[in-house]
């Protein structure tokens, strides 16, 4: 079928068990078994670029060695199509838009058209995002269970966007928020799903020593003293500047180094500004590296999350902060900011330490620093949260729980 | 005719001496044989009736009639030595009965060992389908010693064949090392007698089960999800294996363990200050209460036992009220029997504090408390216990899911009032003491794994 695509698994299953355990593959397993003859259509806007591809990428090859008959395909839509659904993407997180009339006429014959062009084959039929939001109007020609997967916080929308989308949304059987404050209400059942991090990705595998020192050595670092690392792409919202300030009250009494390590958003004209004025206000302190990582260095990140002393996330505003995932998997105190989905994370004092403000930050930093201990169980503990709760294994068990409770209403369902 | 006869009797009459010698002598090497053969069996007959040994028994059974033929051998081989036959005819007459001496010694050899193997294989019930190979093996090995003995005898080259044979083997050594490993292993699994049917075993792989049949190639297991190893001999006699012996007491019904899975399902509701929160606690299902007084047990199992419900962490953390957070945090679940009574607790504790403090504060914007229902999926898992052996070994092993299943779920969302293994022991194995013990365990003082131990222990205890 043409936008339909069959992907090889990077990664076996049975690599996994040694991380989760032989219990969680079989749990995994048995629950596969209730999936005998259906077919799952998992349906978004595109298979390359995004975190919604890249989630997909991992599962849908998992969950056909689990043997479940899962196919992803994407919509077709014109660049102009695609501008206006990143309108409605910053629009639904609060961003102002102009959105006309001739943008939502345009979502809607781009919808008209993939609802012609597309074969809806799926026992559930499964949408990610508001791009392909509107292939809902098919339900009522074929019936079917469908589920809307919202990936971004649609907590503060632009009442206009979130009217013309919430009139697709109440006709899925479900959906699906990764936060409890990214949801609305809505008349439909709606899970809660967090995403996940792949342990066996380049981004989060264990890394030799070697692969650790070039990487630092091809950025210019030396680990000779403790190093602070944030990384995020160059945007005011993840709040660099602030990191800077928090790191120069800390270092006045502790010797060590900050690492601000990320890319430029395409579709942000602002953040090249950002770099300027981030590079600006760090060339006066040569403990502070900025170092602009170019897109596909999973490595390079895993390597400067892996020689970090503490990492640090201070986002103004944050969605999940699967950021925060990937250190607390390599054992790392947190410090980063109660926004997004960053609370469920970090259990504050448990998994790391929660802040709202520089000071509040810079604080947290020196009881790290000067307590190595405390920093270490923190770490330990973060680990272990990301195991339980945010691994692609877990991830994959919620999908398919999720599938199984649209034809089980009650709250105890035997299988 | 009469001419023969009359040279004949001339011949005799000068020569008799030619025939009369050797014939004493033969019949006096069967006299001697008999003498010697009753005194060596006497003496051996009191020496197998003072041992224990049933094989002795055996050899004597076997080796007394041919103890004879072999004096009646001797005794032609001197009587033909002292006679005047020419040499060529002594030679032949030498390898003849060398043949026949060899020849019954291989018969003895085989009747012997074959008495003997059958008295122990018979007695050890796990060689018995193995006898037949055990026995070929043996006479065809003392077939082929004669063999080559009987063609040294003969002047035939047998050096050529004991290196063709010596090669044989060792390629047959080669080919069935692994085969013969087993077998061996068998042997000393047999004589050292450490593994038997029905003994349950634990292998360092943390496989465990009970033994279902020992062969002389391998040990079968059916392990406690129902599965059968088979682990070779070999292995098993190299790696270490814990034996716990006999199975203990069955219960009446086996317990079957169940595993839970949960999805969390948001509801929509929320509350930003204790009032809200109070009146939401009224309206929200069950399934709500429950999600937040025990889904931190779950997420957080590794850390040291902590608050068990999410209202008294929202207070202290996002209102900032320590005093309420600790009454709601001290709140014992374990005491309630039902969610219901849980809930009005809970609420009754906030709709006092409201009473006397209504001024409470308001969480930030995002930091409201969201109510969220668990949605419980339970599924058979393929572990099943017939006694305290096998209910501890797979508690070892099931995941921290199944055990909350069976410890938190059963007990309040499902209103069984105990948990299940409580039950289980009381009613299958009518162990009330053991029973009581379970059920009055404060599981919410644990980790889940530190719980998990804590059960397996006072299990332990009790088999001991």
């Amino acid at each position: 079928m043409q936008n339909e695509i069959h992907l090889q698994s990077r990664s076996r299953l049975q690599d996994y068990e040694p991380i989760v355990g032989r219990s969680c593959l079989e749990d995994l397993r048995r629950l596969t078994e209730k999936f005998s003859g259906k077919v799952i259509q998992t349906v978004n806007s595109t298979f390359i670029g995004g975190g919604v591809a890249e989630i997909l990428e991992h599962m849908v090859p998992l969950l056909n060695q689990l043997g479940v008959d899962i196919r992803w395909n994407v919509i077709t839509g014109s660049d102009e199509f695609f501008e206006v659904t990143k309108k409605f993407h910053n629009a639904l997180h609060g961003k102002r838009e102009k959105i006309s009339a001739q943008d939502f006429a345009l979502f809607s014959e781009i919808t008209e058209r993939n609802l012609k062009e597309m074969s809806f084959y799926g026992d559930i039929i499964f949408i990610h995002d508001p791009q392909p939001v509107g292939l809902i109007a098919k339900k009522k020609e074929i019936g079917r269970k469908w589920l809307w997967r919202c990936h971004i916080d649609v907590s503060s929308p632009d009442k206009k966007v979130w009217s013309f989308l919430r009139r697709f949304i109440v006709e899925y059987d479900a959906a699906v928020f990764s936060v409890p404050n990214f949801a609305q209400q809505l008349p439909i059942r709606q899970f809660l799903i967090t995403p996940s991090i792949d342990p066996l990705s380049d981004k989060n595998r264990e890394l030799d020593s070697e692969t650790i020192d070039a990487v630092l050595a091809k950025y210019g670092l030396v680990s000779d003293k403790p190093m602070i690392t944030q990384i995020s792409r160059f945007d005011r919202l993840k709040d660099p500047l602030g990191v800077i300030e928090a790191f120069e009250m800390v270092r006045k009494s502790i010797d060590c180094q900050l690492v601000l390590a990320g890319g430029t958003a395409t579709d942000d004209p602002e953040s090249e500004d950002v770099l300027v004025e981030v590079r600006k206000r760090a060339e006066k302190n040569p403990d502070v590296h900025v170092l602009l990582v170019q897109p596909e260095s999973d490595i390079d990140i895993n390597a400067l999350q892996r020689a970090a002393t503490i990492i640090i996330q201070k986002s103004l505003k944050e969605g999940f902060g699967l950021t925060i995932s990937e250190a607390l998997w390599k054992a790392k105190p947190v410090v980063a900011s109660a926004v997004g989905g960053i609370p469920l994370q970090v259990k504050n004092k448990f998994t790391g330490l929660l802040c709202y403000t520089v000071e509040g930050a810079a604080y947290s930093l020196k009881q790290l620093l000067s307590n190595t201990e405390y920093a270490n169980w923190l770490g330990q503990n973060g680990k272990e949260h990301v195991k339980q709760n945010f691994l692609i294994t877990g991830h994959l068990k919620n999908y398919l729980l999720m599938f199984l409770a649209l034809d089980q209403p009650s709250e105890v369902v035997y299988l | 005719m009469v001419d023969w006869l009359t040279n004949s009797w001339l011949w005799l009459t000068k020569n008799w001496l030619y025939i009369a010698v050797p014939l004493v002598i033969f019949l006096a090497t069967y006299v001697v044989g008999l003498w010697v053969r009753r005194i060596a069996y006497r003496a051996f007959n009191r020496w197998a009736a003072a041992g224990k040994w049933r094989g002795s028994q055996l050899i004597i059974q076997t080796t007394r009639t041919p103890f004879i033929y072999w004096f009646l051998i001797l005794g032609v081989l001197i009587a033909i030595q002292v006679s005047r036959l020419d040499s060529s005819s002594k030679i032949l007459a030498d390898r003849i009965l060398a043949s026949l001496f060899v020849f019954s010694l291989c018969w003895v050899a085989a009747t012997l060992s074959t008495r003997i193997l059958k008295l122990y294989v018979g007695e050890v019930k796990r060689l018995q389908p193995s006898e037949p190979l055990i026995l070929n093996i043996v006479r065809i090995a003392i077939a082929v010693v004669g063999a080559l003995i009987l063609l040294d005898i003969w002047g035939a080259p047998t050096t050529p064949i004991i290196l063709l044979l010596a090669a044989v083997i060792l390629i047959a050594a080669l080919a069935f090392r692994d085969v013969l490993a087993n077998l061996f292993s068998g042997f000393q699994l047999a004589q050292g007698e450490q593994i038997r049917v029905g003994d349950f075993i634990k292998l360092e792989s943390g496989d465990s089960g009970y033994v279902t049949d020992v062969t002389w190639r391998n040990t079968q297991i059916r392990t406690l999800d129902g599965n059968l190893i088979l682990i070779p001999n070999s292995r098993l006699v190299q790696s270490t294996v814990i034996n716990y012996g006999h199975p203990l007491k069955k219960a009446s019904r086996p317990f079957r363990f169940y595993t839970r899975l949960y999805l969390k399902e948001l509801t929509g509701l929320k509350a930003s200050n204790l009032a809200e929160m109070v009146n939401l606690l009224k309206e929200v299902p069950d399934s709500v209460i429950y999600y937040h007084t025990h889904h931190f047990l779950e997420e957080y199992h590794y850390l040291t036992p902590e608050p068990a419900n999410d209202f008294a962490l929202w207070v202290s953390d996002e209102l900032s009220d320590e005093i309420l957070g600790e009454k709601l945090a001290s709140i014992d679940t374990f005491a309630f029997p039902t969610i219901g009574a849980l809930r009005a607790r809970i609420e009754g504790v906030i709709r006092d504090y409201v009473s006397k403090k209504p001024d409470g504060r308001t969480a930030r914007e995002g930091r409201e408390f969201h109510f969220i229902k668990s949605v419980s999926f339970i599924m058979p898992t393929p572990y099943v216990a017939h006694d305290l052996r096998e209910f501890v070994e797979v508690l070892r092993q099931v995941s921290i899911d199944s055990l909350s299943y069976h410890i938190f779920e059963a007990k309040l969302r499902l209103k069984r009032g105990v948990n299940d293994f409580a039950i289980w022991i009381e009613e299958c194995l009518d162990d009330k003491d053991l029973a009581d013990k379970l059920a009055y365990l404060d599981p919410y003082n644990y980790t889940l794994e530190g719980l998990r131990s804590t059960i397996i222990q006072v299990i332990e205890k009790r088999i001991k």
